[in-house]
């Protein structure tokens, strides 16, 4: 099982380009992409979800390059996008009954199937009722349900818990985690704390290109000993905000708590911190934002 | 004196942000195309205007005239369906929401949106008004070019009427039954009767109060230019007519009076009336007063009343799936079809299905074949804004990305949907098939067959194509009203009309089927590969 992205560029006009020359090789696990808006994680989605082409490059799904043989990668897909839509006359039950036909199942498996990713989403109580009527967290779960339709062995999914409460979003960090086994999970966020749990590779966009790739502690221990925390006065935080990469700040009664990504330490009172996969990310942000040519 | 600023620069900019939204859009492109050839056939004769066998002089009047005509026929109707999508478009982008957390009112809302309808109307008149000019020039009967006499008639009587119709669009999309395509195949019968309610008038030498299109104005000046008994008046505009009148006469336009001027220009008045009732029946985006089928099918639940009507949640693990014993997909092209057939048919009520029976019941019972002709013409107009949403429906609904990453999207959900289309024929003009089968007029039977399967195709097409269901709302409208509803063989492809098994006609709508179903399948490739 190997799915592998060669040189795959995707351009929209001509100077805009989504993603410039990636190159990914995955295997089982859960691959989270991380990225600011705009860095291309759903234009590479789309691409392997053979929902549209690369502009140059291919991507391999064991071997089968995707765009001359979709349907390879398709029979063995779920894929949810990050903007989708329901029948809203259907009900949740009957909806799925038609993705399920849609993606070729056999009707024995696939009420059996239904039935159990109905209780998996939490949506059991309310198969019966019309998708119109379900809010957007509904819908997504909804969306999930389909996506894990045929047990796929690629499973992709763009900003998954969007719209999703924070115990449901907990409740899909844990199912994913299950799934994970033996396919390829590809969850894109924007929200690090989403994937930190379940992650076993971590792949960071930014402009189209590939930033860093590989597993959550390599990208930790790039950043060893650039992490610091700082009680600073309030009075002075605009300031520290100009001249330094703050990861997070909290207000507390002794003045403002800070993280600081600095490969420096950033002054006297500053103290080495234990670095997070969220202090990795805009460290990492921050090193192209700055090497970027202005 | 401030207010009223605040309110004509919010206008201002609610129609001006409108128009270049519409006017960068593909579909004002094409209707602009329209007007610069229907501008070209008039400039270089092939439209002509006629009574009896004669026509005017080719003045600055006798254009103006006929320009002026020919705008208020063509974009009347096809300018109501470029327009009648500003309020919805703002609906389906969720812009409105936004809107309708601003203080703006819903007057000036309406308002703003009717003057973005009627400027771009006024664009395409403009367009016709230059060819116009063109046209006098390139004829050089009348060298002398009168603006007066060739801008009047835009101004007057095209200009009133284009208000008009930007007010009923928007007047249309802000009455919840009428939004859809029921309102879009409605306009046609209205713009219809409302079309010939005057000309009939006319005809009798009777004044109508009805002719907001103005065409009496015209016709009833022309008619006393050309000096012909009342019995002998006839008049026609055609397209592609290159035959030349008999004779010529002078006509130097229509004689404004205050009356004339104060009708012409009482019209704007009713248009504003019109769009003050829209802004009266605006919902202003609130999704309580939607009435979908979704309201209906959960009669007092909110989406948040239905998140809190389901049982808490006790665990944040889900429990385990099932690993599926095959994931290889097995086709199963009954299975699709079926679900296909489904989707198609939710939602309808059961006096849907009554009104289906009925036809079947009356095609079959009927003696006449001129009278089942026109049975199976209404059982088969009676399905058309189901047919309007096939190869539309994945873009509509967004679930194009979902459909589209399953297996074989072209080879076995399109096949699908086009069947699900086909079943949906046969079974609504099952009464007029079998009856055919029950006489054994085989041939009969194949040109009905014919019928079936070319509706669907056609509904497909467009639909793939113009990710809408509109277009197949007006192109069929038009095409059931001229051909099967009239009688025309040669627009019969419901092979409806008697002895039309006889001719060639069917195997042409078999070709055109054909033609139109690869079509589909390239649009569809199409869709997947951007």
């Amino acid at each position: 099982m190997k799915l592998a992205i060669d040189g795959v560029s995707k351009q929209y006009a001509k100077k805009l380009w989504g993603l410039r020359d990636l190159r990914l090789e995955l295997g089982p696990g859960v691959v989270g992409l991380l990225g600011p808006n705009g860095a291309g994680k759903s234009t590479l989605m789309r691409i392997i979800a053979t929902v549209t082409r690369a502009t140059e490059g291919r991507v391999l799904w064991n071997d089968h390059d995707i765009a001359r043989s979709p349907d390879t990668l398709r029979a063995v897909l779920g894929y949810l996008p990050q903007d989708f839509g329901v029948y809203p006359h259907l009900t949740a039950i009957e909806f799925l009954e038609y993705m399920a036909a849609v993606k070729g199942l056999d009707a024995r498996s696939a009420r059996q199937r239904i039935d159990e990713l109905l209780a998996v989403v939490n949506l059991a109580e309310a198969r019966d009722r019309s998708l119109g009527g379900f809010s957007g967290g509904m819908k997504q779960r909804v969306g999930i349900a389909q996506a894990l339709l045929n047990d796929p062995e690629v499973l992709i999914v763009d900003e998954p818990t969007a719209g999703l409460d924070p115990e449901e979003r907990a409740r899909f960090r844990n199912l994913l985690s299950e799934l994970s086994g033996e396919r390829i999970v590809i969850f894109s966020t924007h929200i690090v704390s989403d994937i930190e749990a379940i992650a076993t590779d971590i792949a960071i966009l930014s402009g189209g290109r590939l930033l860093a790739h590989g597993a959550p502690e390599d990208l930790l221990r790039a950043v060893e000993g650039k992490v610091w925390e700082l009680v600073i006065p309030s009075a002075e935080m605009s300031a520290a905000k100009q001249q330094f990469l703050i990861s997070t700040s909290v207000r507390r009664t002794d003045g403002v708590h800070v993280r600081i990504v600095a490969a420096e330490n950033p002054g006297a009172r500053a103290v080495p911190a234990t670095p997070t996969l969220e202090d990795a990310y805009l460290h990492c942000i921050s090193n192209q934002r700055t090497s970027a040519p202005q | 004196m401030s207010k009223t600023n605040d309110r004509i620069r919010i206008l201002y900019h609610l129609a001006r942000a409108d128009f270049l939204e519409r006017v960068r859009r593909y579909s004002f492109v094409l209707t602009m195309g329209i007007s610069i050839y229907l501008g070209y056939a008039a400039a270089t004769g092939q439209l002509e205007m006629r009574v009896g066998d004669s026509r005017g002089v080719f003045n600055s009047a006798w254009i103006g005239g006929l320009m002026a005509l020919v705008c208020s026929t063509f974009l009347s109707l096809a300018g109501f369906y470029v327009v009648k999508n500003t309020i919805e478009r703002d609906r389906l982008t969720r812009v409105g929401e936004i809107l309708a957390s601003t203080p703006m009112s819903k007057t000036l809302y309406v308002m703003g949106k009717v003057l973005s309808n009627f400027l771009v109307l006024a664009a395409m008149v403009v367009i016709l008004a230059i060819s116009g000019i063109i046209m006098q020039v390139w004829h050089a009967e009348a060298p002398r070019v009168d603006l007066w006499k060739l801008l009047g008639p835009f101004l007057l009587i095209v200009l009133p009427a284009m208000a008009l119709v930007a007010a009923v669009a928007v007047l249309f999309e802000t009455i919840p039954g009428l939004r859809g395509g029921f309102g879009n195949v409605l306009y046609f019968f209205v713009w219809s009767v409302a079309l010939a309610t005057p000309i009939i008038a006319s005809e009798n030498n009777r004044s109508s109060l009805f002719d907001w299109a103005g065409l009496s104005v015209i016709w009833s000046s022309i008619g006393s230019a050309a000096k012909l008994p009342a019995n002998q008046f006839s008049f026609s505009l055609s397209i592609g007519n290159q035959a030349h009148a008999g004779s010529t006469f002078q006509w130097n336009g229509v004689q404004w009076t205050p009356e004339l001027i104060l009708a012409r220009l009482s019209w704007i008045a009713v248009a504003l009336a019109l769009a003050l009732l829209a802004a009266l029946l605006f919902d202003r985006f609130d999704p309580s007063k939607e009435r979908s089928q979704r309201a209906i099918s959960t009669p007092a639940d909110s989406p948040v009343e239905l998140a809190e009507n389901l049982p808490p949640r006790t665990s944040i693990h889900a429990p385990p799936l099932t690993p599926l014993a095959n994931r290889q997909s097995h086709f199963r092209f009954g299975a699709i079809l079926l679900a296909e057939l489904r989707l198609m048919l939710k939602g309808q009520k059961w006096w849907w299905y009554a009104v289906v029976a009925g036809f079947i019941v009356a095609c079959a019972a009927t003696p006449s074949a001129s009278g089942r002709g026109m049975l199976l013409a209404c059982a088969w107009f009676w399905p058309v804004l189901i047919w309007s949403k096939m190869g539309v429906r994945e873009t509509r609904d967004q679930t194009s990305q979902l459909i589209f990453s399953a297996p074989h999207p072209i080879a076995r959900q399109l096949p699908a949907v086009w069947l699900a289309g086909v079943g949906l024929a046969l079974l609504t003009g099952s009464g007029f098939g079998g009856r055919l089968l029950f006489t054994g007029n085989w041939r009969g039977l194949l040109a009905w067959l014919i019928g079936a399967l070319f509706i669907p195709t056609l509904a497909l097409t467009l639909g793939v194509w113009s990710g809408s269901s509109k277009l197949f709302e007006i192109v069929y409208t038009l095409l059931w009203y001229v051909g099967p509803m009239h009688a025309t063989l040669q627009l019969d492809f419901m092979g409806s009309a008697p002895g039309i098994e006889s001719t060639r006609v069917p195997a042409f709508y078999l070709a055109c089927a054909a033609a139109m179903a690869a079509i589909a399948i390239l649009g569809r490739k199409r869709q997947l590969q951007t």
